[in-house]
């Protein structure tokens, strides 16, 4: 009994844990961001509320628009108009996926925003969280590292 | 009866703990409104307020924290 509780207890913690580097992103979500095999994703969690997000992005979309890597916003809007408001007014030219069911964000589990992940054939390859002065240069190295 | 009592009342107690959930930082959509700051919409107001506060009590601070709230860093 006690034995079953245990396995039950850590079972239940493991679910509940963020992907970090060497994890496998589930298939379902895999699906979900049409992620194609043997590229480099930069998977790019953001909200219309969060500020840092807002300088963030417009340096993301350089990487994208320069061909660096492929590029995939996940926004968390509760309110999807909110998203999809905050897209428009910041041009951004890469695909985005409206997680307003939080499937996205939850499988991922970040412990903080923004949160970019890099992901290649299911695999998360290393993780940015928080605010970081020119990350587009950051991106890059990391990149070059992981190549 | 009264043990029985006592863990029944201490598990009721303990059970609306384990209720708590953390807020995820996608979550913190309310928290990172500009009304949730410290001095509300209008720092500037607080700031003359404090001012005035220590002015009379020869005394300030105490009155708030360093940070954002949408979990950024």
């Amino acid at each position: 009994m006690f034995k079953k509780t245990l396995y039950t207890l850590l079972l239940s913690s493991i679910a509940l844990m963020a992907l970090e580097r060497g994890d496998a992103v589930p298939k379902n979500i895999q699906e979900k961001l049409k992620l194609e095999s043997d590229k480099i994703y930069v998977v790019d969690f953001f909200a219309s509320w969060c500020k840092s997000c807002k300088k963030e992005l417009p340096l993301i979309s350089n990487i994208y628009t320069n061909k660096i890597a492929k590029v995939i916003g996940i926004n968390v809007d509760k309110n999807q108009e909110d998203g999809e408001d905050f897209v428009k007014e910041l041009k951004l030219p890469f695909p985005i996926v409206y997680d307003s069911d939080k499937s996205v964000v939850e499988a991922f589990n970040p412990m903080g925003f923004p949160a970019i992940y890099y992901v290649k054939n299911g695999q998360v390859l290393n993780v940015i969280f928080g605010a970081v002065e020119e990350i587009d240069k950051k991106i890059k190295e990391d990149l070059k590292a992981i190549k | 009866m009264i043990k029985i009592l006592f863990i029944a009342l201490s598990s009721s107690l303990f059970m609306g703990c384990s209720l708590i959930k953390d807020v995820k930082p996608w979550e913190k959509e309310t928290l990172a409104k500009p009304i949730m700051q410290f001095g509300g919409l209008h720092p500037e107001v607080t700031k003359f307020e404090s001012h005035v506060y220590f002015s009379k009590e020869a005394s300030r601070g105490g009155s708030g924290v360093a940070g954002g709230g949408c979990g950024c860093n």
